[in-house]
């Protein structure tokens, strides 16, 4: 039994948060040992590794992965640790190998995760009757899987498949990472640490409309964006499908062609789209004129896309990024955030959009800096005593007797899976709160050791 | 075996050797630098009590303190109409791997149109990153100066420390970075102005809420 009170579970699913989840031991060990044991976690784009032998080194908290293209073409995710002294063996953070050498005693790895080199094995053990190297790797991620080019692993054995896990969240996941046949092309990620717990960051892009008019009014108030007020947001709807959920612009009237060059896509790339998206993906923007904004995938993952002018003159250029929210410890978070840009599109598209990304988004972004500002503070105010006796109240959207302010949107006015509604709500960071809860009181079960063979061929184990 | 006669010229001396430390590729690579000037240094650098040494130590040393003060609209007053300035993200990679940064990707990687958006959110009441603002020293060393091919053009490397304290709970934040830069000589003679900026951060994973200020 944890000794995390059950109250807090109760509480987060009638909408009432207990503010010291944002900042407490307890709830990130609990959050260590049943969520990212266990969930879907975004690791790479296979992008970013091309080419056989392409590696990044990727984290889940404290576990580091080679995620490398081996020379056969497959990608792996490997456990950065040498069979034999538990080394860091690969401790660069990108590159091109076609082998991974321990610099403690030697150990060498194709980057397929299969030994290949283990000095003086006959001397030391006696050749194979002592340690049998045949057939040993790295211990792999115990599940991999990916969706349009995003590589996801879990440390369960047995997690569903992604598809199955992403849901109709897939839907939506498809505007920011399938424009084209191609898919995306991932750059960077840029890497900062903020004080703050990785949650609010998660909260925030799932569904949080109602902090703009507030938080990010200096950029309106410089002219970044052509809607000459922050407030705009509130015409737009929050859904959520699966497991993510997020939240979209309302467009101004016009055909699907319109509204896409509206912000900022050039013809050669709407044609694409038409010929990528489904109908009912088409529709979302085409017929009922909402624009896919910020959204999350729990736990951690984040997407934005937006359309801010990059030059002097009246044209805005869409951007999108990627990112997570990768937990250092409860009160700080490394943030991991890549611009994306469709593969396909023209070269002076994939400039400015980059252009448009830097400026609203990342460490350096306009965007980002306020949001962070306010998530620091959040983190360090819910660390006290008094942060255990407030509830937060997470109910925006609710009648007290929980019926919905504004009724979900009908499939006649949202083409889009899930449930969705106009204007300012907190129905997303419920959901993934609710969820959250979900993992965090479910025990795990026993997890097996993985044994580095001592073990002859024969069965026995060599003393 | 021949005998070396003369002293040993640094790595970045070499032909078709990177520079040490401050410079590099990074400005012209970016897909935004295009209308950088490219001007390289020529040449060991420039003796302490040069002139020009001494006019651009004075430089970077006046600059800083209109950084600290965030006095960012006469910051753009120093910025020349080209200027390109750019702050890859580094990296950590295998020693023969043959780059530093990730490829295509910066922190900073402005114009002077993206530099003057950011300076006026600041004029805003609103930009709540810099509000109360953050107490900003920037620490400006080992400065040396290079000519160029053309006589109104400086290289100038210089290593900066930019201590950044907000608040009054956590920690300061200090980020170490080395820098390129290209001054060029103001018209009327007025000074010296900044047209290229390359800022090499030493961490791959920065310790800072965010780049809300200026390097």
């Amino acid at each position: 039994m944890s000794v995390v009170d059950q109250d807090v579970f109760r509480d987060v699913r009638r909408g009432m948060v207990p503010a010291h989840i944002y900042n407490d031991e307890e709830i990130f060990r609990l959050e260590r040992e049943r969520l990212f044991s266990r969930a879907w976690l975004f690791v790479a784009h296979e992008s970013e590794i091309p080419w056989p032998g392409d590696y990044v080194v990727r984290r889940v908290l404290d576990d580091s992965f080679i995620i490398a293209r081996g020379e056969d073409g497959q990608v792996r995710a490997m456990f950065n640790m040498c069979l034999h002294r538990g080394m860091q063996i690969c401790r660069a953070e990108m590159g091109n190998a076609s082998h991974f050498r321990c610099p403690y005693h030697g150990w060498s790895y194709r980057n397929d995760g299969r030994i290949v080199g283990l000095p003086f094995h006959k001397e030391a053990y006696g050749g194979e009757a002592g340690f049998r190297r045949k057939g040993q790797t790295l211990l792999p991620a115990p599940s991999l899987d990916s969706y349009n080019g995003l590589i996801f692993i879990s440390m369960d054995p047995d997690a569903p498949p992604l598809r199955e896990y992403l849901g109709d969240f897939a839907f939506y996941l498809d505007y920011y990472t399938k424009q084209s046949a191609s898919g995306i092309e991932l750059r960077g990620p840029q890497r900062w640490r903020i004080k703050a717990n990785w949650k609010i960051g998660a909260e925030n892009f799932a569904g949080d409309m109602y902090h703009t008019p507030q938080t990010h009014t200096s950029v309106v108030e410089i002219g970044l964006f052509r809607e000459p007020k922050a407030e705009k947001r509130k015409d737009g709807n929050t859904y959520w499908a699966g497991n993510g959920g997020g939240t979209t612009y309302k467009l101004p009237p016009g055909p699907l062609e319109e509204r896409l060059r509206y912000v900022g896509y050039p013809d050669v790339m709407i044609e694409k789209m038409k010929q990528q998206w489904s109908a009912d993906q088409l529709d979302v923007i085409g017929r009922d004129g909402f624009m896919i904004s910020a959204a999350s995938l729990f736990p951690n993952m984040s997407l934005v896309h937006n359309w801010p002018k990059v030059e002097d003159t009246d044209d805005v250029l869409p951007f999108i990024s990627l990112r997570t929210w990768q937990p250092v410890g409860p009160d700080e978070t490394e943030v991991l955030s890549w611009f994306a840009v469709d593969a396909e599109a023209p070269e002076e598209f994939k400039k400015l959009s980059y252009k448009a990304y830097l400026m609203c988004f990342g460490s350096t972004g306009m965007f980002e800096q306020d949001d962070v500002e306010n998530w620091v503070s959040l983190t360090n105010t819910a660390a006290g005593t008094m942060a255990r006796r407030l509830l937060l109240n997470s109910r925006m959207g609710l009648l007290e007797d929980g019926t919905e302010v504004v009724a979900p949107l009908t499939r006649e006015e949202f083409a889009g899976p899930g449930e969705a509604h106009v204007g300012y709500g907190e129905y997303n960071q419920r959901h993934l709160l609710a969820r959250w809860a979900d993992y965090l009181e479910r025990p795990v079960d026993e997890v097996g050791h993985v044994e580095v063979s001592g073990v002859g061929d024969d069965g026995e184990v060599c003393a | 075996m021949s005998v070396e006669t003369t002293a040993p010229k640094a790595a970045h001396e070499e032909a078709g050797a990177k520079p040490t430390g401050n410079g590099g590729p990074y400005s012209a690579a970016s897909s935004l630098g295009g209308h950088a000037p490219t001007t390289q240094r020529i040449g060991r650098s420039l003796p302490f009590s040069d002139p020009r040494h001494l006019d651009a130590h004075q430089w970077l040393v006046d600059e800083a303190y209109v950084l600290d003060a965030q006095n960012y609209e006469e910051w753009l007053d120093l910025l020349t109409e080209d200027i390109h300035y750019i702050m890859p993200v580094r990296v950590t990679t295998a020693l023969t791997a043959g780059f530093d940064s990730a490829p295509g990707m910066a922190h900073f990687d402005e114009n002077k149109y993206s530099l003057r958006r950011r300076v006026e959110r600041f004029a805003t009441e609103h930009a709540w990153t810099e509000d109360p603002p953050s107490r900003l020293r920037h620490y400006v060393t080992n400065v040396r100066t290079f000519a160029t091919d053309n006589p109104d053009e400086l290289v100038v490397d210089s290593a900066v420390l930019l201590y950044r304290s907000r608040g009054d709970v956590r920690a300061a934040a200090v980020i170490s970075a080395g820098r390129e830069d290209v001054l060029r000589r103001a018209e009327n003679d007025s000074g010296w102005q900044l047209a290229r900026r390359t800022i090499l951060v030493d961490d791959s994973v920065l310790r800072t809420q965010n780049l809300a200020v200026f390097l």
